[in-house]
């Protein structure tokens, strides 16, 4: 708690989550994280931590600082999708930053219709 | 007994319901309570850590949220958790805490009967076996599938133990769901009504839990367990034919081979064959003499000689009983000496504490390669040692999660030093720059640049509005014609008069020429300076409440870090006192076992010498065959 609140004041923190729904048509592998260009986490998920972000959990991928204004969040998804391809994806974010804590949710859904997976990002004002 | 599984399935099953899984979306059930989708981030990030039975830096994540008031939308839910994750760490009270809270009207019937649920485990775990009834007793309907026999399980549990068989008997009877809870049960109520002499109503009972069909290790444990239970009870009882059945039930290859061989040998032994006794006893005879069993099948196997008449095989097995009581015996007194030198289970307890796990579910898996490790399996398949093992770890654990956190106060100190010292430096100025108004006088400046752009148009005195030489000009003109307005009137001065009025004249119409671009660029000039002036201003607004809040933050977390830096060592402290009177309880724990051992084999012994001692005798002075050559084995 205390290092949260020292490292990373609510004025100025920033927090990227990413969850998962069904993982039927994507098996998550890493993520890579980058914001405004920088690259600012490069996680890579065992099992165990796959596993239990499709019970439900929601992992914290990232906590930092940014300034207020303009910012661009671009995160690339890697893992196995549909008939156990590897798959490579993106998906962008221009978010504004006020003064508070912002919450980021990279998002990675089944579109059954398609029969492929969807990576989306939400801003959580 | 499966309080190890129980807690976990307590927490997973808690949380199936809690978070919204992949399988509960696809295909909703009616029977669970409607799922619960994440809708505050970290509760979801709890959740995370959670499903990875890091359970630890879930509840201290949750209980940082909860104070931070960053998961709303989950309060029931967290304090259902909190108590969870408490009760999994054995902390009771805080457990039974956080679930009273959620015994109000307004939480939903399902999380409130969950509530009820996981108190009643509470008390029942604390021995306040009545409120763990009456807890019971008021979840309402039906808990979710996966709970419910849980709850069954727990609920006959309580009526064993408070002695209330039949209404037990009714319950279990009813009950209708899978089997592997309620074979629990069944065999906590047989083994009851073993104690108390009920040996008619607890014989079906024990035969039904002991004819389980399964294939799951725990089950076919238990299986066996309540097969050895009903033997020897049968054995008891004198009844050595019905004991057999059961006690040839228990696999050969299981933890209760050696007890179950030896109750088939004397089961034999009682209906007079002790050909058939033989048999058992001779198998048993080969295996680790650690073993209770195979101890007194070093005395069985004489004896049962001596019955058959081979007095010679029996004196000979008698011997080497004796030899082997006799080398064990200095084997478990050098055992003892170690343990008590202290270093040996704290060596094997540190070493194993490294691996970062704790609660419940752990089980050492590794015992050191020492000449008393052979003792420690006898040692760990006591419940009170597993116990008094699993709260050493916790300690251990505990103390190397202080460990690392306490690693971090030297940075944060030097942190918050180095941020002390940039405000020292950067703060004379910054005041110097707030007390100098500087904002306000732009705003100043700006307001009476406006106000005589506006007046020069007004008035349209275009020369305001020129070029520094042009200004100059109509200056040097204005002059020019001052001092011509008081000159005498004259030829001359009337040809000056004129060179100036059309010098004048041209320049004021360049004036007016460029008058209305020159307006429009200064107007413009004003708004760039409109949108400069209002990033300055919320600049300047920004370094005001900076400058506000800086003395009590940096001061209130210097507090903090001090504060906490000291609880961590007092809490250090008092984990240390706890790791060294628990490590003392557990080396008690193991000499005890070792000296009952020791105590076992010491009568055994004595019977051997006994025995041989009596065949020696029988043999230097013959007596009619019928006599018996051996004293049966206490």
């Amino acid at each position: 708690m205390l290092e949260e609140e020292l490292l990373f004041p609510a004025n100025t923190q920033v927090a990227v989550f990413l969850s998962m729904d069904v993982g039927e048509f994507f098996a998550l592998d890493s993520v890579q994280l980058r914001v405004d260009g920088r690259e600012v986490a490069n996680y890579l998920y065992t099992p165990k931590e796959a596993d239990a972000l499709l019970k439900g959990g929601v992992h914290r991928l990232y906590l930092g600082n940014l300034k207020v204004g303009e910012h661009e969040l671009v995160a690339l998804f890697n893992g196995k999708g549909p008939n156990e391809r590897d798959y490579r994806r993106g998906a962008t974010l221009k978010f504004k930053k006020a003064i508070g804590a912002k919450y980021l949710e990279l998002k990675i859904n089944d579109k059954q219709r398609r029969a492929q997976p969807e990576f989306e990002i939400k801003d959580w004002e | 007994m499966r309080k190890g599984l129980s807690a976990s399935l307590l927490l997973a099953l808690a949380l199936a319901v809690l978070a919204g899984s992949a399988a509960a979306k696809k295909k909703p059930d009616p029977d669970h309570l409607p799922v619960t989708r994440v809708k505050d981030l970290h509760y979801g990030d709890v959740l995370w850590w959670f499903y990875q039975n890091k359970n630890f830096e879930a509840l201290t994540r949750l209980s940082a949220y909860e104070q931070w008031g960053r998961v709303p939308n989950h309060a029931a839910e967290t304090q259902l958790l909190l108590g969870g994750l408490y009760l999994e760490l054995g902390m009771h009270n805080e457990a039974g805490a956080r679930f009273e809270k959620l015994l109000t009207p307004d939480i939903p019937p399902g999380v409130r009967n969950r509530a009820w649920f996981y108190l009643a485990k509470v008390w029942y775990a604390r021995g306040y076996l009545d409120r763990a009834e009456a807890a019971l007793r008021k979840v309402q309907g039906v808990l979710p599938a996966a709970l419910e026999p849980e709850k069954q399980h727990l609920h006959a549990n309580v009526l064993v133990r408070l002695g209330r068989y039949a209404e037990a008997e009714q319950m279990l009877a009813a009950w209708r769901g899978p089997e592997d809870w309620t074979a629990y049960a069944r065999f906590n109520l047989g083994v009851a009504l073993i104690r108390d002499g009920k040996m008619a109503q607890a014989e079906p009972i024990m035969t039904t839990v002991g004819t389980i069909v399964t294939e799951r290790a725990e089950l076919v444990d238990l299986r066996d367990k309540a097969n050895l239970a009903l033997g020897f009870a049968l054995l008891a009882a004198n009844e050595p034919a019905k004991a057999k059945p059961p006690l040839q039930r228990v696999r050969l290859n299981g933890p209760y081979s050696s007890k179950a061989l030896l109750g088939v040998g004397w089961a034999s032994e009682a209906l007079g064959d002790h050909k058939a006794a033989l048999t058992p006893w001779l198998e048993l005879h080969d295996r680790n003499l650690l073993d209770a069993a195979v101890q007194e099948s070093y005395l069985a196997v004489p004896y049962a000689f001596a019955k058959l008449g081979a007095n010679s095989q029996a004196a000979d097995y008698y011997e080497s009983a004796v030899r082997s009581f006799a080398d064990e015996t200095h084997r478990i007194d050098d055992a003892v000496t170690r343990i008590r030198a202290g270093t040996l289970l704290a060596a094997i307890l540190e070493k194993e504490a490294q691996g970062g796990t704790y609660g419940w579910f752990w089980q050492l898996k590794k015992l050191p390669e020492a000449p008393e490790s052979r003792y420690l399996y006898t040692i760990l398949a006591g419940n009170d040692f597993q116990e008094g093992l699993k709260n050493y770890r916790d300690l251990v654990y505990l103390d190397h999660t202080l460990e690392l956190w306490a690693e971090n106060f030297p940075a944060y100190e030097s942190m918050l030093e180095t941020r002390q010292r940039a405000f020292a430096e950067r703060l004379p100025r910054a005041d110097e720059l707030i007390a100098a108004g500087g904002a306000d006088s732009l705003l100043q400046r700006r307001a009476s640049l406006q106000s005589q752009l506006d007046a020069a148009e007004t008035a349209g005195d275009f020369a305001a509005l020129g070029t520094e030489p042009e200004r100059a000009q109509w200056a040097r003109i204005k002059n020019a014609e001052q001092v011509l307005s008081t000159a005498p009137v004259g030829e001359d001065t009337a040809a000056l008069r004129d060179r100036l009025r059309l010098v004048k004249g041209a320049l004021q119409w360049r004036l007016r020429e460029q008058a209305q671009g020159r307006v429009y660029h200064e107007r413009r000039a004003l708004r760039d300076v409109d949108t400069l002036l209002s990033t300055t201003q919320l600049r300047w607004q920004r370094l005001s409440d900076v400058r506000k809040g800086v003395p009590e933050n940096t001061g209130v977390f210097a507090t903090r870090v001090t504060d906490s830096r000291g609880k961590l060592e007092a809490l250090r402290a008092r984990l240390a006192q706890a790791r060294t009177a628990q490590n003392g309880y557990l080396a008690q724990l193991a000499i005890a076992e070792l000296e009952a051992q020791k105590s076992r084999i010491a009568a055994y012994e004595l019977q051997a010498r006994f025995a041989l001692a009596t065949i020696y005798d029988r043999a230097s002075s013959p007596e009619p065959a019928q006599k018996p050559a051996a004293e049966a084995p206490k």
